[in-house]
């Protein structure tokens, strides 16, 4: 097993019912880079990071995380081989100030493993974190219940949520959807620095301009088949690329 | 009069909520209706019950012996019957609906019916207050009800387990991502919530006696309180605990109590025609605001 890449996919095949949501998906995720996973709606971009998370169990195929076999392994136990992920749709304690929200991350059984159970004090440490992704220092909105957070601030909680347990690979799934330009140029530079201290990102994502910037490599998803991967250029250059996106003209 | 009606309305209210606390806090962390709920107190205190005079046990071994059963009778009837049907919330219902009502008429198959069959009070001691004669049971229902909600509380919101409970009542899936495994955290729930309705049982049975059809009984006042507070809510249990239990007393001292019933129930219908998702439930106003 090389080393460099931190996931490796063979043969990956989900059926949900008759719909076969993943089929034979080989992959391999690098350590250390962006991969942007993109692909009309429905064609298993979700299904994949649920495969990876031990949230679904494949009907077929295998998944390494660093060589080690992770294809059947209980989604509480992935987490503690550093493999975190957002959801798309958001679910805070809404009754709870937003660094109240960081609790359960921040006492997790991977943060007690990583840091030997001495984090000092967690609030602070929550503070920093939320700050880490936006939440401006000294201000008011830390202390807002989650509940009458806008959008914006709720999908960076997510964000901070993820990181608090320390990855190596973290996986958001549409952490874009539903925000502003605006929102998303702010929060760009949040990944690049997450990239900067060496950690693996997968972003699935629809908001493609933003997604191009930032990915060292794309992949692209129609029907569970894995229809082209590359740099940006070279994937929406495909024929097939356009055809799943477009439709073909036959 | 007012003065002794104030007083058992107290004691009343005490005994709901200690009645509605397991079910409710299985409910609020798993999502798990437990309809089993009436019979695990009935059978821990039928246990009880056999221990002292069957198997000529003490009091207090007897009750604690009885408790870490039903504790466990809890575990047991979630990993091998409740974790297959997990997540159909009517087959989880008819499930435990099933194993309750099997106990319940099992005993009642037994003969365990009469008088005879009761658990003896902790003190057998009584004074007056506010002109009223109570005994030390009632008080007794009072302050272990009042030390069980504030244990409770310091245990969901001050241990680490207790921050995970919070973790998968507020959302399985995110739960699963902070390496907290759901099922475990459920298991515990269920037995949890089983064995505050042994807790329950021997508090509370010393005043009455036992029988099969307590069990019914136990359900529903269980679920009364649990609907008027909003399911999953402990800060709704002991609002609607207070709610129906003064409402109860207060109509049987002024209105007679062949009201009871009714007004409890009226009680039940107002609230959910108000507030659908009961006084302290939030569930349905937070998904509205998605």
């Amino acid at each position: 097993m090389s080393t460099d890449n931190i996931i490796e996919i063979h043969k990956l095949t989900k059926v949900f019912g008759g719909v076969t949501a993943v089929f034979e998906l080989d992959c391999t995720i690098k350590r250390g880079e962006l991969l942007g996973i993109i692909g009309p709606n429905g064609s298993g971009k979700t299904t994949l990071v649920n495969l990876m998370t031990g949230f679904v169990k494949p009907t077929s195929g295998k998944i390494l995380c660093n060589g080690k076999n992770i294809t059947r392994m209980a989604a509480h136990k992935i987490i503690q081989l550093g493999i975190a992920r957002t959801f798309q749709m958001v679910r805070p304690f809404y009754q709870l100030p937003a660094f109240k929200n960081m609790i359960i991350p921040l006492y997790s059984p991977r943060v007690k493993q990583m840091l030997g159970g001495r984090y000092g004090d967690r609030d602070a440490v929550a503070l920093d974190l939320l700050e880490e992704v936006g939440f401006e220092r000294d201000a008011y909105v830390a202390y807002k219940p989650a509940g009458a957070l806008p959008q914006g601030y709720l999908k960076r909680l997510e964000l901070a949520k993820a990181i608090a347990l320390q990855p190596e690979l973290i996986i958001l799934d549409e952490l874009f959807s539903g925000l502003s330009l605006a929102e998303v140029a702010s929060i760009v530079p949040i990944i690049e620095k997450l990239r900067q201290k060496g950690k693996t990102i997968v972003m699935i994502e629809h908001r493609l301009k933003e997604l191009f910037r930032i990915a060292d490599r794309i992949m692209v998803l129609n029907f569970g088949c894995k229809i082209a991967q590359g740099t940006a250029e070279e994937v929406m250059a495909s024929e097939e690329v356009k055809n799943a996106y477009l439709g073909s003209e036959r | 009069m007012f003065a002794g009606t104030l007083v058992y309305a107290i004691v009343n209210s005490f005994t709901l909520i200690l009645l509605a606390i397991g079910f409710n806090l299985t409910f609020g962390i798993s999502g798990v209706a437990n309809f089993a709920y009436g019979a695990l107190y009935v059978l821990s205190a039928y246990l009880s019950w056999m221990m002292m005079n069957l198997l000529g046990l003490p009091f207090f071994p007897s009750v604690i012996l009885s408790i870490l059963a039903t504790t466990l009778f809890g575990a047991l009837m979630y990993r091998l019957v409740l974790l297959r049907v997990r997540g159909q919330a009517l087959s989880e219902v008819i499930a435990t609906f099933g194993i309750g009502l099997s106990i319940l008429e099992l005993f009642r198959y037994l003969g365990f019916v009469g008088f005879e069959y009761t658990l003896p009070v902790f003190f057998d001691h009584s004074f007056i207050i506010a002109g009223t004669y109570i005994d030390m049971q009632r008080i007794s229902i009072v302050v272990l009800g009042f030390l069980l909600v504030v244990l409770l509380w310091l245990f969901t919101h001050h241990t680490s387990t207790g921050l995970a409970f919070r973790g998968i009542a507020q959302d399985e899936r995110t739960a699963l991502t902070f390496g907290i495994d759901s099922d475990w955290i459920a298991t515990l729930s269920v037995s949890l919530g089983a064995g505050l309705a042994a807790i329950a049982a021997t508090i509370i049975i010393p005043l009455g006696s036992i029988s099969p059809s307590e069990g019914y009984d136990v359900l529903i006042k269980a679920l009364a309180v649990c609907i008027i507070g909003g399911l999953g809510s402990t800060g709704g249990v002991i609002a609607a605990g207070f709610f129906i239990g003064f409402a109860e007393r207060f109509t049987d001292t002024y209105f007679g109590s062949h009201w009871t019933m009714i007004v409890s129930l009226i009680a039940i219908l107002i609230v959910l025609v108000i507030k659908p998702s009961g006084l302290f439930g939030q569930q349905k106003e937070l998904e509205e605001r998605i």
